[in-house]
């Protein structure tokens, strides 16, 4: 029962944690098309700046400034490089984003060096909040969801309830209209992608110090991000909720399981083949990194609008 | 007047030049009728019946009924919006029909794919220019003219070496007149230029039913006569429905005429009939009969 | 229309081929002179890194420049032809009759096999998505093989001896000039088939889909085919360079077909340029050199072949081979005197700022070695020390003047760049 609690709440908040990550990406791509291979790198800075800013100014410092930061940095890339790039089509678009990836994933222990840094959770938040059985969960946690939950809600309520949100939401589906009706789009979509990557950023500072901030985060996550993109399907928020909770719950759930691929596959009433003696008797747990890249690629070849998506892949 | 059968040969006809003026168009005497207006299924190249579409809650085709015979070069007209474009998506393949039915030759394509449909033989042209911009215009229609020509996915025979496709494709280009810029890349030409390349592109392949999608849009009056005498050649003895909205191409190339408006067709048949039709003068040509004093 | 007024048809053929013929002869010729003039076992190896670069950034090319399709994942079907071909290379240690000239062969099937299903999946879609299929496959097959350590070898991978095979001609390709002259040998026929493959049917629809993959559909093809079959060549060819790879190293791991060498292809190709069939010929030397050479100087070269990426991308998106055709006309029509002058005024800005951005990464650099309790190496010949402001501050002061400098004199350069050409340009 409290293994059960305990995957639960876990499920959460790292469901929570990717919908942060992965709310900008849908946003970007549903509004411009570009999806922006380097959204992950955006959210590792964001780690890094806040474990160094907190250490001369203090966590409640960096999660104020960091944001911002990562935000206008995203910006500037948007505009001096994203649009100029934007002419030559999608390609040369993915590449110029794969670029910035790689030259940030490089960029990053040039300044930090390769090891972990000692991001640490806030001592005001350091604390046990309840206790599930034997173990203490802790406060941070809780922190963490809240701080997704208040994001969730001020980004529904800034596109809803908006003028701006208003004009963000048509070129989300209508870009080409939006702009015939006077609105100066690229400017909405610098914008859009500043705060898609300033989203990025705050769910570094939160999560780089529950998690470890080291230099092959964005790797790590980044392929699951845009397996819960593209399963919550390009574009929607909503989708991008939903999906980030089942996979966060799929994720926590199966490093938890004690089973092997072989008894799964029994306990479902399916026979487990001859070939490939190995793969069957591997812990599921092992397995579980992998779910996110095999959903990616069944959701693309099956079914790329996702599960509510506005555009297709 | 020779008349124009509706099957068998067709004999070239050049009877009255084809004057563009809209009062000449409409005082001089149309093409020849092909003899009785109603095609039977048989003699059909195209039937159209019950056609629906709607994106979301909007329709844009309700119900369309066409008849298309063999030989025939029909227009489809209407007002902006009518949903001329969408009944070509829909009949070549590139959309797919909420209800109704498409046949071709008496076999139901509605719901083949655009590669299918053109093996059956029907071919499209598209309103905005869709070619190989990377490509020379030789190179445009040598791969427009591939499957015909028998070449199918090969990777071990040269593409040099099939020699009727390069003829195909070198008659083209005279055809079309584009000889100077054989080896100009497509997306470097100029309006006209590619638009006629667009035409070469569809016909390239030897269908016998041809759709062009307003392939004189955008075009001035010399561009426009050069067009309607290409099209002319490049359709003789095949079938042709186009989409048009110069009234006086569509008088003086047309044997039949559809007047779509709001998905549905509002009026079918003879050029005379169509433009005395009362619904459709209304709908359509009011303003332009107002101005003609007809 | 004007009455046809036929042109001379096609060149004569055997002339033609003579003139297609002699950059093959030339490059043969080059492949066989240069392991004399090259310094040493060192030079040799990068010879033979370079010519397994070449076959691998040719066939990218087949995906990306000719067809329209990145794929991010390609280094798996290098990685799994090369599991293959040593596979072969065990049996042939074993005692089995295999001619090690013969094994490249087996790297092309499993590539080949590989791509037929990847591509089963990829290239049902296009652009944004195919590329995003391509990059879960990828870690999917990335994760299989450490998963499977008994067909593997897991982390340390498979390894063999080449030499162990039937002698040819005395020779049992133990030595790297022997292996050399295998990998020339392939690497000059595999180029030549790719170039061929250009001139059929499939590669000139591929270039079609690469334009406009709808219009093909309503020309008779269906894209998707025309796209896997494509896709199912290029693994061909990248599991042969996979073959050559394992040849080279007498070792596979999971490692050889992980994200860094699928991003060095894609990094190579197309910075050489994609819009030519040589490019990533060109791309794959230059790379392949400047990774080796740079390496042993700076420890930042993996950022500054990132950066000249972006660079690339965002300004000379023909890559260098684009950048060379381009002024192929003006050299042709004897224009290109009136451009050189604004390049060489815009020369001191980019110098300053490679310089300004380089002086930065090497101080970066310098610090990390600092804190771990390494000494700096000295920043050509001279000691710095990382922990001084005032470097840094030079750094940037190079990187500012440069960048303006740059700004001021582009635009005359541009301007005169867009005079030559649009003079040359054919009519």
């Amino acid at each position: 029962m409290e293994q059960a609690t305990l995957i639960v709440l876990n499920s959460l908040v790292y469901g929570l944690l990717l919908f942060m990550l992965s709310v900008g990406l849908t946003l970007i791509f549903g509004m411009m098309g570009v999806l922006n291979l380097a959204h992950a790198s955006f959210y590792m800075l964001g780690a890094f700046l806040a474990y160094t800013v907190s250490v001369r100014l203090g966590f409640w410092a960096a999660l104020v400034v960091v944001p911002v930061m990562v935000g206008v940095l995203g910006a500037v890339v948007e505009r001096y490089g994203l649009r100029a790039v934007h002419k030559h089509g999608h390609v040369a678009e993915l590449l110029f984003t794969f670029g910035l990836a790689f030259v940030i994933g490089e960029v990053v222990p040039l300044i930090w060096g390769r090891n972990p840094v000692p991001y640490r959770v806030p001592p005001e938040l350091d604390f046990a909040l309840f206790q599930v059985g034997a173990n203490a969960y802790p406060a941070y946690r809780l922190f963490m969801m809240a701080v997704a939950v208040a994001m969730f809600l001020a980004l529904y309520l800034a596109l809803a309830r908006t003028r701006l949100g208003l004009v963000v939401r048509a070129a989300l589906t209508h870009p080409d209209m939006v702009g015939m009706l006077g609105h100066d789009v690229p400017k909405v979509f610098t914008l859009v992608f500043g705060a898609g990557c300033a989203l990025a950023g705050l769910a570094g500072v939160i999560a780089g110090n529950a998690y470890t901030t080291e230099p092959g985060m964005a790797r790590s996550l980044g392929a699951i991000v845009f397996a819960v993109v593209v399963m919550g399907g390009l574009g929607s928020i909503w989708g991008a909720l939903v999906a980030s909770l089942l996979i966060g719950f799929v994720q926590v759930g199966s490093i938890s399981l004690d089973l092997t691929v072989g008894a799964a596959l029994g306990r479902l009433g399916l026979a487990v083949p001859g070939i490939f003696t190995d793969l069957w008797s591997i812990s599921i747990a092992r397995v579980a990194p992998v779910v996110p890249y095999l959903l990616l690629v069944l959701v693309l070849a099956v079914r790329p609008r996702g599960l509510m998506g506005t555009r297709s892949a | 007047m020779t008349a124009l059968h509706a099957s068998g040969p067709v004999v070239p006809v050049a009877v009255s030049p084809v004057v563009v003026s809209p009062d000449a168009v409409l005082a001089a005497p149309g093409r020849a009728m092909p003899g009785p207006a109603t095609s039977t299924p048989a003699a059909s190249a195209l039937t159209v019946t019950g056609l629906h579409k709607a994106f979301g809650p909007t329709r844009i085709i309700q119900g369309v009924e066409l008849s298309v015979a063999k030989g025939e070069r029909h227009a489809v007209i209407g007002p902006n919006g009518a949903g001329k474009s969408t009944l070509f998506h829909l009949i070549s393949g590139r959309l797919r029909a909420d209800a109704g039915q498409v046949l071709l030759d008496g076999a139901d394509i509605t719901s083949l794919a655009p590669h299918d449909i053109f093996n059956r033989g029907l071919a499209r042209s598209f309103q905005v220019t869709s070619l190989f911009p990377k490509l020379s215009v030789f190179e445009n229609l040598r791969a427009a003219a591939m499957r015909a020509g028998g070449c199918g996915l090969s990777f071990w025979r040269r593409l040099d070496g099939y020699a009727p496709l390069r003829q195909r494709a070198e008659e083209l280009l005279h055809g079309l007149g584009l000889e100077r810029r054989r080896d100009t890349l497509a997306g470097n030409l100029a309006y006209a230029e590619q638009r006629a390349l667009e035409i070469g592109v569809t016909v390239a392949g030897g269908a016998h039913t041809i759709l062009l999608d307003e392939p004189t849009a955008g075009m001035s009056r010399a561009e426009t006569e050069r067009a309607v005498t290409l099209i002319r050649r490049v359709t003789e003895g095949r079938t042709l429905v186009m989409i048009e909205h110069d009234l006086g191409v569509v008088f003086g190339l047309a044997d039949r005429i559809s007047v779509l408006a709001e998905g549905r067709v509002i009026a079918s048949g003879p050029p005379d009939e169509v433009r005395g039709n009362a619904a459709v003068r209304t709908a359509y040509l009011g303003a332009a009969a107002e101005t003609l004093g007809a | 229309m004007l009455a046809p007024a036929h042109a001379a048809v096609a060149p004569s053929r055997a002339g033609g081929t003579a003139r297609a013929a002699l950059p093959w002869l030339l490059a043969a010729a080059l492949a066989l002179v240069l392991p004399h003039v090259v310094p040493g076992g060192f030079g040799l190896s990068l010879l033979c890194r370079m010519g397994i670069a070449i076959v691998f950034a040719l066939s990218f090319n087949m995906l990306l420049g000719q067809g329209g399709m990145l794929d991010f994942g390609h280094a798996v079907f290098l990685g799994l032809g090369g599991f293959l071909a040593m596979q072969a290379m065990k049996l042939m240690d074993a005692g089995a009759w295999l001619p090690l000239p013969v094994l490249p062969l087996a790297g092309g099937l499993g590539g080949l096999l590989a791509a037929i299903a990847a591509g089963w999946i990829a290239t049902r879609r296009a652009g944004t998505a195919f590329a995003m299929i391509t990059l879960g496959v990828a870690e999917l097959v990335i994760a299989v093989v450490l998963l499977l350590p008994g067909t593997f070898g897991g982390e340390e991978g498979l390894s063999g001896d080449r030499s162990t095979g039937p002698r040819l001609l005395g020779w049992d390709f133990g030595t790297q000039m022997q292996v050399y002259h295998l990998i020339a040998a392939w690497a000059w026929g595999c180029a030549l088939l790719m170039w061929l493959y250009t001139r059929t049917p499939l590669g000139r629809l591929a270039n079609a889909v690469r334009d406009n993959a709808e219009r093909v559909s309503f020309l008779g093809y269906d894209p998707a085919r025309i796209r896997w079959r494509v896709f199912a060549l290029s693994g061909l060819f990248a599991g042969i360079a996979g073959g050559l790879a394992a040849l080279n190293d007498e070792i596979v791991t999971a490692g050889t077909m992980g994200p860094e060498a699928s991003s060095a292809v894609l990094l190579m190709t197309f910075i050489g340029g994609i819009g030519t069939f040589w490019g990533p010929v060109l791309g794959a030397v230059l790379v392949t050199f400047l990774s080796v050479a740079l390496s042993t100087i700076t420890d930042a070269w993996q950022l500054y072949s990132g950066l000249l990426f972006v660079a690339v991308v965002v300004w000379a998106p023909g890559g260098l081979s684009g950048i060379l055709k381009a002024h192929a006309p003006l050299l042709r029509g004897g224009r290109l005197r009136g451009v050189v002058p604004g390049y060489l005024a815009c020369l001191p800005g980019l110098v300053l700022a490679v310089a300004g951005v380089g002086g930065l990464a090497e101080l970066a650099f310098r610090l990390q070695a600092v804190r771990n309790g390494a000494s700096p190496r000295p920043v050509l010949g001279m000691a710095l020390d990382p922990g001084a402001p005032w470097p840094w501050l030079v750094a940037l002061a190079l990187l500012l003047a440069g960048a303006l400098l740059l700004r001021r004199t582009a635009p005359a350069a541009r301007a005169a760049w867009q005079e030559a050409s649009a003079a040359s340009a054919v009519p």
